[in-house]
């Protein structure tokens, strides 16, 4: 059997990798899998907890997170795309126009 | 008390989102779900209302799930404010199709949902069903930026929310429980890194959605981006449910333990209050003032949660009415000179007070409560928070909220200096026109905030019965 540090040490990992990612690339797409990254290592880490636990509510919990970013990825997908079609590019920089 | 007696507001709003969308199915009339929401929304009202003296003792429901108290009652009556109000602003806008009531009546039910959050996962459902829908609304089209203000809300709020996840991971990682009343018995116990960190995790989460000051950055762009009806909707809904899950989330889970909390809200509040009344002085654009002015006030809220005491849950409650009561006209005026543009400088509004003489005095009606005048309702609020301060206190938060309040001033005279300018007022440009909508929720903002400062005793008798969960000490 696993032991549980390993388990949350790896879900550590993947939010950190996932946080990084949000902050340092600067493609829409990306940045919103790398939100979704960290969304799955709470999930990660949710189940993990709850099997140290003998807990059957943290593996609601990660049901309801992947249900949940479902929901977020259609509409974070549809957003990007809207905003594609109207300007023709895929950067958080060049698409920012409101300054100060 | 049954379950479906207590969670009768919510059941009316998702009866009734069912029975918009039928309706716009059914009629090509554009109305047809403006009106069923506002029906929806109405009756909720009155439930809440109705339910009020049933509740005196908290009914814990879904195993903890779901508390229902005077407290999300309160919530309840606060963000149905919110949503009639954006329905209203938002009656005559085209643009948005017929969706636009359904997705305020989702938004509206997220935050009922998270002013009756007793657990980890009431409160993680609350915030996406209220974020989902507001991505959309940011996102509308035909917007000035052109879905840069949609785009910007979604990164950040999934990136937020991914903080707010992990966080609540770890601390159930370390308690083993997913209700906030269960964190407060194991947490007394000595503390363990994974507990410090699952609570800055969550807490960074939370406060990012209230806008607290160094998570701030994401809010002056989506406001100013967003529609206006939208951006009311932000201001004042969002920020009530942000407010009343936080106060719970810190006064169920950890209010054996402020010590650890406390000081750091303290030094986040003033931080907050300071920072986003000074960086609204220089705006042009009067979304943005208003979006910094918001950030200001997320920072006396806070002053509320800070304090840890009754005094202080009392005046974040109260102060949630007058602020969202000035937000509602101070947006429902700008939709009204705005006509059908997006962006509202301050000098737009330049010789309002000549052409429309009642619309400007009611502008300057909520901009002084905006600055807690005495008089309006803002005063008494700001009275009731730094009284709060005080009796726990904790002075430093009490200079933070009188240095807070009169650099806001500065930014809020200028409106209403450029309003009473008469002498470059351009005479070619259209009088701003009454709309139905906008008249009745000037009215009733305006109206409310006067009473408020005139005659709080109601409201105030309220509120002590809303923060009556102090009976876990």
């Amino acid at each position: 059997m696993i032991p549980v540090n390993w388990v949350v040490g790896l879900a550590a990992i993947l939010f950190a990798i996932g946080a990084i990612g949000v902050m340092v690339r600067r493609n829409p797409l990306i940045m919103f899998m790398s939100a979704e990254m960290m969304w799955n290592a709470a999930a990660l880490a949710f189940i993990a907890f709850a099997r140290h636990w003998h807990d059957m509510s943290g593996q609601v919990m990660a049901f309801l997170i992947v249900g949940t970013a479902a929901a977020e990825v259609g509409i974070g997908l549809a957003i990007i795309v809207t905003v594609y079609h109207r300007r023709h590019r895929l950067d958080v920089d060049e698409i920012s126009g409101m300054k100060n | 008390m049954s379950l479906f007696h207590g969670l009768l507001p919510e059941y009316i709003i998702v009866g009734f989102i069912l029975i918009s969308l039928l309706g716009n199915m059914l009629s090509r009339k554009y109305h047809v779900a403006s009106w069923l929401s506002l029906i929806g929304m109405l009756s909720a009202f009155v439930a809440s209302s109705h339910l009020w003296s049933f509740v005196l003792k908290p009914h814990m429901f879904l195993g903890g799930g779901a508390v229902i108290d005077n407290y999300s009652l309160f919530v309840n009556l606060l963000v149905l404010l919110a949503g009639l109000g954006t329905i209203l602003l938002g009656w005559d806008e085209r643009r948005w199709g017929t969706e636009f009531p359904v997705l305020v009546m989702l938004a509206v039910l997220g935050m009922m949902i998270l002013g009756l959050a007793g657990n980890v996962i009431t409160l993680f459902l609350g915030i996406e069903m209220l974020s989902l829908p507001l991505y959309i609304l940011a996102a509308s089209t035909h917007t000035a930026s052109g879905g840069e203000a949609g785009l910007k809300y979604l990164l950040l709020g999934a990136f937020s929310s991914g903080i707010l996840l992990f966080g609540l991971a770890l601390l159930y990682g370390a308690m083993g429980s997913l209700a906030f009343v269960n964190f407060a018995k194991t947490v007394a116990t000595p503390t363990s890194p994974l507990l410090w960190a699952g609570v800055v995790l969550s807490l960074v989460g939370i406060l990012f959605k209230l806008g607290i000051v160094p998570f701030h950055m994401w809010v002056p762009d989506v406001y100013e981006g967003s529609p206006t009806a939208v951006t009311q909707f932000m201001a004042f809904g969002t920020k009530v449910g942000a407010a009343a899950i936080l106060l719970r989330f810190m006064d169920f889970g950890f209010y054996a333990t402020p010590g650890w909390w406390g000081p750091a809200l303290g030094y986040l509040a003033v931080l907050t209050m300071i920072v986003g009344n000074l960086l609204a002085l220089p705006q042009k654009d009067l979304k943005r003032l208003l979006a910094y002015s918001g950030i200001g006030h997320a920072g006396f809220l806070l002053i509320g949660v800070a304090t840890h005491n009754l005094q202080g849950a009392r005046a974040l409650l109260f102060y949630l009415l007058p602020y969202g009561l000035a937000v509602l006209g101070a947006f429902a005026v700008l939709s009204l000179v705005a006509g059908d543009r997006d962006q509202v400088s301050v000098s737009d509004l330049t010789g309002l007070a000549k052409k429309r003489p009642l619309m400007a005095a009611f502008f300057i009606v909520v901009m002084l409560s905006f600055a807690g005048i005495p008089l309006t309702g803002g005063f008494v609020g700001k009275f009731y928070l730094l009284q709060a301060a005080l009796f726990a206190n904790q002075p430093g938060l009490a200079i933070g909220l009188v240095l807070g309040t009169v650099l806001g001033l500065g930014a809020y005279l200028r409106p209403i200096q450029a309003l009473l300018n008469n002498q470059d007022s351009d005479s070619t440009a259209p009088k701003p026109k009454w709309t139905l909508g906008g008249a009745v929720v000037v009215v009733v903002a305006v109206v409310g905030t006067i009473g408020l400062g005139v005659y709080p005793t109601p409201i105030v008798h309220m509120v002590n019965q809303s923060a009556n969960f102090f009976w876990l000490h």
